[in-house]
């Protein structure tokens, strides 16, 4: 409850910033606000299942190319709708065959289908004759901002529901011992298929809000293959047990690539790559387990 | 039709395919016995390209010494990066028992640090150099010498590699390590041994490859993913930690990319490839390779 | 203690000799240029090209003195510079950092395309202009004119008719097309085709392949079974070098080969050597001209600098663009509104010669087309600022 009182102040706070007049916070949230709903889309699948996805890129590039597809011919809101129903009905598509591989397969697996949908894409938009495709009207940096914060908070508020449900409790025994659910009556295809479509859904209209942000389409980028790097990085940064573990590895990665890109210049990436390094060696429960640590000896 | 029955074909498909089996090798040695996911294997590729071009322009060393140096350059890392850090990680079981997670994060970290130290070093310009690059015709078969260099040298190393595997006692060793993990420590193998000398020879493997790729592309501080990624489909084909069926899939990669793309059209090769690597993992995760279906 | 003061002695001398030697060295408040480059990602490899050109450009303005201002004093100039990842949604957040947070005084442009169409709007909203330099595409000309310019004229509908009448011209009657699918090269493609046609010259091959494709040996047998007079491959670097290496292996025999992006890097060259001349590519520069005196100048101290000539295309696009806003501001200050008009209405001496704009677009400098003669990048098309003749290509 405490939790819940904290996180509506932060996106009132958040929500507010335009207040403030500096469109370069407005531009900070909006990409907090990105990366948290990613971060926490992701872990609705993979920190409660174990199933590892590296490959959350495609549902991001097909909200992405949906969206760019059907603007100017229908309002902006319903372009971020349909990019989130077609990442959703892609991953309902594809969801049987490919959670049936399990381990450093599946990892492997969902990063080779993101590039191949990526491939696909690109051979269609050049069979269409099209070069990259670009949007004139967008809706104002402050609009934006607010979506993307609806979508962080809704993302938050379902992996919450999810971890304090019956559903979720079936896919934490998923995680601990699949054979095991399964003999004692956890449906567990069902459950993995239902995690599986509701960690794609938020990242298709993520996509395509991230799209009307830089206002350019291009296969290549919309399926950049480090978003779906990046998404994993900060959710196990955070940490994966709890709720607030991607919310904190998602602002913490952030605030830090941001506050490193403008002191370091040069030497920023490599900064980064050595925290990562550090995390994972030094702090194996996340910077979420980081605060309980030190709350719990105070 | 003709094309297709030509040696040129073959030839093309061969050279691509050795350098397939060479790059994967190293990636399915330290997946086989560290249950690594390395990402940063492609980045030992263009360290070992790096390594080669500098050779080449600063001393004048031709690739066919530099190969060494790229070799032991690639292999000191691996030393470096086992002792440093994933010693460490296996030590501890609660690091160890999401070994997936965790490797892939510290390698994506060592990933970025390598791209990033090199693009400072060199700067990100792109570079190449001129080397071997006289024309061949034998049989109707043009060949340009880097590429047939390329194809001796990747096919070399790896059978050289797998009868080392078969024939040695070290090479006993490591494939117990790869098949049974506990038992291999019972029967008293030194699995510390075992794993850094792996490791170490994993990279040189990918330091080798880079020099070959450095004879015919560009070379820039960001290169390598590609050869991460096609090792990976590599070694999925061929089953993750099977050594042997690996570099058979490499050269059966070669070959179905080249004979693939004459037979459709080349706009279809990347779908192709990644379709393949798909479809194997969806029908059999195995690997299409391996003997046994583990349970 | 007497050493000390010998040293501080030494010390002073050397110093004032040396503030005597360069007596317009730089002083003042420095005039801050904020600008985002793709220092890592996937275009990184690019980049340098043109932030080495941004350097050598401050350099030798603050050598002069610095940046001269209307009222005849000159101040500094001083970068600030953020890595933008290669990714557009990057390039935005440090343009809106740069003009709120950073308040430089003047932008210069990120490398590529997607980013200077997703700054567009950007500069239109903050009302602050921006010269660019490495962006080519036929959208650009959809962008409503404003705080943007692109000087370059290799967009590629014009290439496309340009190179179809230089094809013909050279006697050309049939052509191989392969083409990356990246958009850039298919957006070339689609106007070169109706082009082709329209001149009467054959298409016989028309493919298109993938960016990360590793061989091109079965696309290569079939062009040179067909023996067509012209090779166009509508490369990115990557691809450029392995066409190269490939096409020299299957000894394609066309008298014209052309390769899209790619032979006018330092890197392409160094890598090939003599089997690459005769290469015909996309630019609109090049150092041997003598119409542009300054050219030559910037191409020395270029390699003086660098070590590596500057690309044909980029570099100097980079510099010109930096050359434009300098004259801009040495007329009409510091204040956006009066540069970006200083921008519409001026007439500009760049190394690439006149520059004057219309709309977004620089509606003088004609599309031209390099090819590589003995190591060196001439211009062969069109007549009227070619460097040297075209010469067919005498095998690889």
């Amino acid at each position: 409850m405490k939790g819940l009182i904290l996180g509506l102040v932060c996106v009132a706070g958040a929500a507010a910033v335009p207040m403030l007049g500096n469109p370069y916070y407005t531009g900070v949230i909006f990409q907090l606000a990105m990366w948290i709903a990613l971060a926490q889309s992701w872990s609705m699948l993979s920190a409660t299942t174990g199933y590892l996805s590296l490959g959350h890129a495609v549902f991001y590039g097909i909200g992405a190319y949906v969206c760019v597809l059907l603007t100017g011919s229908v309002p902006f809101a319903v372009t971020l709708i349909a990019g989130a129903l077609a990442a959703g009905i892609f991953a309902a598509a594809i969801g049987l065959p490919v959670l049936r591989v399990r381990g450093p397969y599946f990892v492997i697996l969902t990063y080779g289908l993101s590039e191949l949908v990526r491939h696909v894409v690109m051979r269609i938009e050049s069979a269409l004759g099209s070069f990259g495709r670009m949007i004139f009207i967008v809706p104002p940096i402050e609009v934006l901002m607010w979506c993307m914060l609806g979508l962080a908070t809704l993302a938050c508020l379902g992996a919450w529901a999810i971890r304090h449900s019956t559903f979720g409790a079936g896919l934490s025994a998923i995680r601990e011992d699949e054979v095991a659910a399964e003999t004692v009556g956890v449906p567990v295809t069902r459950l993995k298929l239902l995690a599986f479509v509701a960690s794609a859904i938020i990242p298709g209209a993520v996509g395509g809000l991230a799209l009307l942000r830089t206002s350019y389409f291009e296969p290549g980028q919309a399926f950049d293959p480090v978003i779906s790097f990046t998404i994993v990085t900060m959710a196990l940064v955070g940490g994966t047990e709890t709720v607030r573990g991607p919310i904190l590895g998602a602002v913490a990665l952030t605030l830090l690539s941001e506050l490193l890109w403008s002191n370091l210049p040069q030497l920023y990436m490599v900064v980064l790559g050595s925290t990562l390094i550090g995390f994972i060696l030094f702090v194996p429960r996340g910077v979420s387990g980081l605060v309980d640590q030190i709350a719990g000896r105070r | 039709m003709d094309t297709l029955l030509s040696g040129q074909l073959l030839f093309a498909a061969l050279v691509s395919g050795s350098l397939y089996a060479l790059v994967a090798l190293g990636l399915n040695l330290v997946y086989g016995t560290l249950r690594l996911l390395n990402i940063a294997h492609g980045d030992l590729v263009m360290i070992g390209a790096y390594t080669a071009f500098g050779a080449f322009s600063l001393f004048h060393l031709p690739p066919v010494i530099s190969v060494f140096l790229a070799a032991a350059v690639c292999a000191g890392l691996g030393w470096a990066v086992y002792e440093g850090l994933f010693r460490r990680l296996l030590a501890n079981p609660t690091l160890a028992k999401r070994v997936e997670a965790n490797s892939l994060i510290l390698f994506y970290g060592i990933s970025v640090i390598l791209q990033n130290v090199v693009a400072m070093t060199f700067t990100a310009s792109s570079r190449g150099y001129q080397y071997l690059d006289t024309v061949i015709t034998w049989g109707g078969v043009s060949m340009t010498g880097n590429r047939l260099l390329t194809l001796i040298v990747a096919s070399a190393v790896c059978f050289g590699t797998l009868l080392f595997l078969r024939h040695t006692l070290f090479g006993w060793s490591l494939r117990a390590v790869i098949e049974r993990r506990e038992a291999a420590q019972v029967v008293g193998v030194n699995l510390n041994r075992v794993q850094l000398i792996t490791i170490c020879a994993g990279f040189a493997a990918a330091g080798v490859a880079g020099t070959l790729v450095s004879m015919t592309e560009q070379i820039t501080p960001f290169m390598g993913f590609p050869f991460t990624i096609v090792a990976f489909v590599v070694i999925i084909v061929g089953g993750l930690g099977n050594i042997g069926a690996g570099v058979l899939a490499g050269f059966c990669l070669g070959l179905v990319e080249t004979y693939g793309i004459a037979l459709t059209s080349p706009g279809y090769r990347s779908i192709l490839i990644y379709g393949l690597f798909v479809a194997v993992l969806l029908i059999r995760p195995e690997g299409v390779f391996s003997k046994a279906v583990r349970s | 203690m007497n050493v000390t003061r010998r040293w501080a002695t030494t010390l002073l001398g050397a110093s004032l000799t040396m503030a005597a030697a360069m007596p317009a060295l730089a002083e003042g408040d420095p005039i801050r240029i904020g600008y985002s480059m793709a220092r890592t990602g996937i275009f990184a490899a690019a980049a340098p090209s043109q932030e080495n050109a941004y350097n050598l450009w401050r350099d030798q303005v603050n050598a002069d003195g610095g940046l001269a201002l209307p009222d005849g004093t000159r101040r500094p100039v001083e970068f600030v510079s953020y890595d933008d990842q290669s990714n557009p949604a990057n390039t935005v957040r440090i343009y809106e950092r740069l003009i709120t947070q950073d308040d430089v005084d003047l932008l210069a442009a990120p490398w590529g395309t997607p980013m200077h169409l997703a700054l567009a709007p950007v500069l239109q909203r903050y009302k602050m202009p921006m010269v660019g330099n490495t962006a080519a595409s036929v959208q650009l000309r959809k962008v409503a004119p404003g705080y943007i310019w692109f000087p370059t004229s290799a967009i590629p509908d014009q290439m496309g008719a340009e190179l179809a009448k230089m094809m013909k011209a050279e006697g050309v009657t049939s052509a191989a097309l392969l083409a990356n699918e990246l958009p850039y090269a298919q957006e070339f493609r689609s106007f070169l085709i109706p082009a082709l046609k329209e001149a009467g010259i054959e298409v016989v091959v028309d493919e298109s392949y993938p960016p990360d494709i590793k061989d091109m040996t079965s696309m290569l047998v079939d062009v040179k079974a067909k023996a067509p007079d012209a090779v166009i491959a509508m490369t990115y670097p990557s691809d450029a070098f392995l066409f190269a290496g490939q096409a020299k292996e299957l000894g394609i025999e066309a008298p014209f080969v052309l390769s899209l992006v790619g032979p006018t890097i330092d890197a392409y060259r160094k890598a090939n050597g003599a089997s690459v001349d005769g290469i015909v590519s996309s630019a609109h520069w090049s150092p041997e001209s003598d119409a542009w005196p300054r050219g030559k100048a910037f191409f020395d101290a270029y390699v003086e600098k660098y070590g590596e000539e500057p690309d044909a295309l980029d570099s100097a696009l980079s510099f010109m663009s930096l050359e434009i806003l300098q004259q801009a501001v040495e007329q009409a200050g510091l204040e956006p509104e009066a540069i970006r008009k200083a921008i519409f209405e001026g007439s500009f001496d760049t190394i690439n010669g006149k520059v004057e704009f219309e709309g977004v677009q620089n509606t003088v400098t004609p599309t031209g087309f390099v090819q590589i003669q003995d190591g060196k990048i001439e211009l062969v098309w069109p007549a009227e600022i070619a460097t040297s003749d075209f010469q067919p290509k005498q095998g690889w």
